[in-house]
């Protein structure tokens, strides 16, 4: 299961959520309850039944491999599911994606190790056109990959890597101080009066800004082949929250914006080359070509005024 | 009478009337200012005309300096440098081969399998020669890549810490200073050390391949202020590319490695030796071009199209395979280098300088509803280009003409490098285009005054090298750029290249129109999608590409290797059709209104440059009209004191001679025997190859081909000869070493008809002569390359000296 803290910073930030934006918070909350119970229900069918219908060529092992594979896969469906916003694929589901792979890995890996299980993978895996498992397991595979999942968990996988958790602490604390500071105003508040909220939590904010483009460098530098190294999604997510919060509804990130400098060395820069040109244009000696006359025929009245001139 | 007629010098200048007549040309020919006592052949007898042996009579019009001498009045007039002039510097490269008696010993001698061994050096020449191209290509791109990330660090990390807490013109000033002093250095090295250097290289190394021998154009010194230039250049953050040098780089390196030595290093590796002339160096010189387009696009067929389109006018088809040959292996290097650079060896999935990426999403498609579109970006393309070129013809015009000392140069391009940061600052400060940086693949994100999280879109267009950037706006998913930042982007962008093209930096063009062409192309294709509310077709990175060909094609109007080089650039075959269109569409709008932008800077530079067909309304004119004479002739058997004064005059400085029969009595009519070069003279004068010490037995060997060879190709001037008073009495026999079967037409010749001799056998000297074998005049690449097509007819450009 997904560790405490985690939990608490979902909870945190539906909180955080809920304070601004009260509707849509509430809106999310229903959806949870049936979503868990059906899933749940699924996975009991499917153990306590065993599949329905006859399938006489399965082996009663494969059946279970298969069995177990499909409430793997529903358990972790659901758990992407729930998790989908605000994102904590990688937090949340990282055992159970485990535990599918283990899952999977038993089904494909027993060909050639003992005669039942050879069939229980040929039957599984290629027996037919649709091949669902092996789709089923590609698709969490890419979807794994795809949100880097790998980046914030330790190298065996098992739990978050330390400078996750360090994020995740952080974030939490910042969405603390958020909440603190906000508590005892209106929740509708006119967008430029947050000043309480940017002086108290800047230092907290920093801290998780510089954390996390620490950790985008760090990510870039051990993976040199290209700039797509992304962070996991988690991570991305919940900065990216923070920013929105930060920049866009807290109105914190005032820059100074210095115009008149700029334009002044600007047009300072841009007005050289006009005294350049002009100055070259007045000063400098326009460069000649002397013309070289050829020598071609000339028309026979020339050359006989020539003659006469020279002989 | 012929000492006489250079004592007369140009005393012509008041018949000008008498010419007005003359040939049907419109604008007042130089002619009217002509020799006078050079005229009417017609009535002299040809004994008149051809003093033989006599410092007298001027052959070729390659470098006439008479005019300054004696007569006060014919003082030469000066004018400000226009386009329609000729320039002394250039002389022709000697491609017609000397079939003299040493040349006939040597292949006999030589055998069959010898020639078999020549073959395979020229396979080992062209692998060499793609190896080391491609070598070159990588170490500009690392260099650039490296040096470029780290000056944009800088930077950002200066603009990150100043939008914070204010002060954000001391970053302005940073931006500009880095710029404009990296350029400093670029500009210095090229102005100062090799200007032949300066620009993209292609119209230097289209005139080599014309035949005109542009001084220093490839030399050692220059491939590496070449290499050094462009790197700065692109780092110094000008509007340029470093693709178009690459070309000059590549041709550079064939050029070196095929004479198996360095004369700048002195060095001489003695290999190679038999291609040590002018016509086996020509076709190396090809093959490397084809090699640099290559590698900068990783388009080698392209490549091979470039040097057949641009510069080949002898072509066949074991040559084309040897380029072919040596284009496959500079962009296989250049891609094997950069995969194990980039850490994935042998990967071999970047195979130019600039790679386009790929564009085989199924949104890349296009329709046949889009081919009309495609034509009118063709002719929006094709205005734009012909806009770009008329603006940078005034520009050039204006830096000949004033800025022409090289500290201006380096001042110029320093101010343009500052100004360059200074717009892209300003672009950048005023821009409110926020894109999110979440899934965006930009290298140097800056914020700005962008929410956290977030980046100026315009900082991507501008705080980029301009390959980044095209690839970026190529590809970048629809709603990354907001239409104001494409259309001020490209305004300016446009106007920022036109002026950095032709200053004296190493610099290519083929980029910034690549990006301005992509910034509309995108910004069209944005517009479009609007219109049709959206539809799938109206993919903006697909009209990118086409607004960059349309805008290359304007500019540069090169049309069959740049529609192979933009479909191999892109790795889809299925685009080969609508880029075509683009490409032609672009340059018949263009030609409309102004020529090319590479052949108007050879025709600014005054080279002369022979077209592929003569001018279509000259075939009145006939051989009489177009030859210089007289000519200066050599006897068959002449006093060495002749020869070493006619080599040492400087007022003449003639690379041909004819050579007659010599007669004792000179007045008798003499036939033409032959063509002797100015080098085989100097050779011959340099080993003392005179009768009487044959006779003497002096000489310890016969003089072979070898020795011709290893002078070339900077022969030493004449000065450095020493001949003394008692040889100049000696006599040389030149009819061993002369070239027997010289080319001739008579006088009654179209120019058509010559041009088309001269052109296709690559010639450089034409003698005319008339009936009796009496050589009349000298045709050469001036006499030619003078009639030009203008807007009123046929004009005639002058010669100058430059």
């Amino acid at each position: 299961m997904a560790p405490p803290q985690s939990f608490s910073g979902v909870l945190l930030l539906v909180l955080a959520l809920a304070v601004l934006d009260p509707a849509a918070a509430a809106a999310e909350e229903p959806r949870w309850a049936p979503a868990l119970e059906a899933a749940e229900g699924l996975a009991e069918e499917l153990w306590g039944a065993g599949l329905p219908g006859d399938l006489p060529e399965l082996e009663p092992e494969c059946r279970s491999l298969l069995a177990a594979f499909a409430e793997g896969c529903a358990a972790l469906t659901g758990c992407l599911g729930r998790r989908a916003r605000p994102v904590r694929l990688c937090q949340g589901c990282h055992g159970l994606y485990r535990r599918l792979l283990t899952l999977y890995g038993s089904i494909a890996r027993a060909v050639g190790n003992s005669s039942e299980s050879h069939n229980c993978a040929k039957s599984i895996l290629t027996s037919d056109r649709l091949q669902i498992v092996v789709t089923l397991s590609e698709f969490f595979n890419e979807t794994w990959e795809a949100a880097n999942c790998a980046n914030c968990l330790k190298n065996n996988s098992e739990g978050l890597s330390n400078s996750t958790e360090e994020f995740l602490d952080l974030f939490n604390k910042s969405l603390t101080c958020f909440e603190h500071n906000l508590q005892g105003q209106t929740v509708y508040l006119s967008p430029n009066n947050y000043t309480e909220v940017c002086k108290n939590c800047n230092e907290t904010y920093t801290k998780l800004n510089d954390l996390y483009n620490n950790l985008q460098r760090m990510n870039r530098q051990s993976d040199e082949s290209g700039h797509s190294a992304h962070l996991c999604i988690d991570v991305e997510d919940a900065m990216n929250i923070t920013r929105k919060l930060w920049s866009r509804t807290f109105n914190c990130s005032l820059p100074c914006s210095d115009t008149v400098p700029v334009i002044a060395v600007s047009s300072f820069i841009l007005f050289l080359p006009i005294v350049f040109y002009l100055s070259s244009f007045l000063h400098s000696k326009q460069k000649k070509r002397i013309l070289i006359l050829p020598k071609r025929i000339q028309s026979n009245a020339s050359l006989v005024n020539i003659q006469e001139k020279y002989s | 009478m012929a000492n006489v007629a250079k004592k007369v010098s140009w005393s012509g200048r008041d018949r000008d009337d008498d010419e007005d007549g003359r040939a049907g040309e419109t604008t007042p020919l130089l002619n009217g200012t002509g020799p006078g006592a050079a005229g009417g052949a017609r009535q002299l007898t040809p004994s008149s005309f051809l003093r033989i042996g006599q410092l007298s009579n001027v052959d070729l019009n390659e470098d006439i300096h008479e005019l300054q001498t004696e007569l006060p009045r014919q003082r030469p007039n000066e004018i400000p440098h226009n386009e329609k002039l000729l320039s002394l510097k250039y002389e022709s490269l000697d491609y017609d081969n000397s079939e003299n008696q040493l040349f006939l010993e040597e292949e006999r001698r030589i055998n069959h399998a010898a020639f078999r061994t020549v073959e395979i050096k020229r396979w080992v020449i062209c692998a060499m020669i793609g190896i080391l191209t491609g070598l070159v290509a990588c170490f500009i791109d690392i260099v650039v890549e490296n040096l470029a990330g780290l000056k944009y660090r800088v930077v950002k990390d200066n603009i990150d810490k100043f939008t914070a807490k204010g002060g954000l013109s001391f970053s302005l000033l940073l931006w500009a200073t880095l710029n404009a002093s990296v350029v400093m250095v670029g500009s210095v090295i090229v102005a100062f050390i090799e200007p032949v250097a300066a620009g993209s290289g292609i119209p230097q190394i289209k005139c080599y391949l014309n035949g005109v021998k542009i001084p220093h154009v490839v030399r050692l010194k220059t491939l590496v202020i070449k290499v050094c230039g462009v790197i700065l250049s692109v780092v110094g953050g000008l509007a340029v590319g470093k693709e178009g040098p690459m070309i000059h780089s590549g041709a550079v390196i064939a050029a070196g490695i095929s004479q198996g030595r360095s004369t700048s290093l002195k060095r001489d590796f003695k290999i190679f030796e038999y291609f040590r002339r002018d016509t086996e160096k020509r076709d190396f010189v090809s093959a490397g071009a084809a090699a640099g387009v290559s590698a900068a696009f990783g388009a080698p067929v392209g490549g091979v199209l470039f040097s057949l389109e641009e510069g080949a006018s002898f072509w066949n088809q074991f040559l084309t395979w040897r380029i072919f040959f040596a284009s496959m292996i500079s962009t296989f290097t250049l891609n094997s280098v950069l995969s194990v650079y980039h850490g994935n060896a042998w990967d071999l999935s970047s195979p130019g300088l600039i790679n386009f990426g790929r564009f085989d999403s199924e949104k890349m498609g296009y329709t046949i509803q889009e081919i009309p579109i495609f034509i009118f970006m063709g002719v929006v393309g094709g205005i734009l280009g012909a806009l770009f070129n008329a603006l940078n013809y005034w520009l050039t015009m204006f830096r000949i003409r004033y800025i022409h000392r090289p500290c201006l140069q380096v001042v110029e391009a320093m101010l343009v490098a500052a100004v360059t940061a200074t717009v892209g600052f300003v672009m950048i400060y005023c821009s409110r285009d926020c894109q999110p940086i979440q899934g965006s693949s930009v290298a140097y994100p800056l914020q700005l005054f962008c929410a956290d999280g977030e980046y100026n879109s315009m900082a991507t267009a501008f705080f980029n090298t301009p390959e980044k950037s095209v690839v970026n706006l190529f590809h970048d998913p629809p709603g990354s750029y907001n239409p104001m930042t494409l259309g001020m982007f490209t305004l300016m962008y446009f106007f920022l290249a036109c002026w950095t093209y032709g200053l004296t930096v190493s610099a290519g063009v083929f980029i910034p129109s690549l990006l301005i062409g992509a910034a509309w192309g995108r910004l069209f294709g944005i517009s479009l999608s609007y219109l049709t509310k959206g539809s799938i077709w109206a993919d903006p990175g697909k009209y990118a590409l086409m607004g960059a060909a349309a805008q290359l094609g304007g500019i540069v109007r090169m049309t069959l290797s740049l529609t192979v080089i933009m479909m191999e650039a892109t790795g889809n075959v299925t685009y080969g059709f609508p880029i075509m269109l683009v490409l032609m569409t672009a340059k018949i709008v263009g030609d409309y209104f102004v020529e090319g932008l590479y052949d108007m800077h050879i025709q600014l530079q005054s080279v002369p440059f022979l077209h592929w067909e003569a001018p279509v309304t000259s075939h009145s004119l006939t051989a009489r009209e177009v030859m210089s004479t007289p000519v200066t002739c050599l006897r068959r058997i002449e006093r060495v004191g002749t020869v070493v004064d006619i080599l040492s005059d400087t007022s003449s400085n003639h690379n041909g001679f004819p050579v007659v029969e010599s007669n004792p009595d000179t007045t008798q009519v003499a036939g033409l025997r032959g063509l002797i070069l100015r080098s085989q003279l100097i050779v011959l004068l340099k080993h003392k190859v005179f009768v009487e010490r044959a006779n003497l037995s002096l000489v310890q060997r016969r003089l072979k081909l070898k020795d011709f060879r290893d002078a070339y190709p900077r022969f030493p001037p004449i000065q450095s000869i020493h001949v003394s008073q008692d040889e100049r009495e000696c006599m040389i026999d030149l009819s061993e070493f002369m070239n027997p079967s010289p080319y001739t037409v008579p006088q009654e010749a179209s120019l058509p008809r010559v041009f088309k001799l001269f052109r296709a056998l690559g010639l450089r000297h034409l003698v005319v002569v008339d009936n009796r074998n009496e050589v009349v005049g000298m045709v050469t690449r001036k006499d030619l390359a003078r009639y030009r097509l203008g807007k009123e007819g046929l004009e005639e450009l002058s010669l100058a000296q430059t």
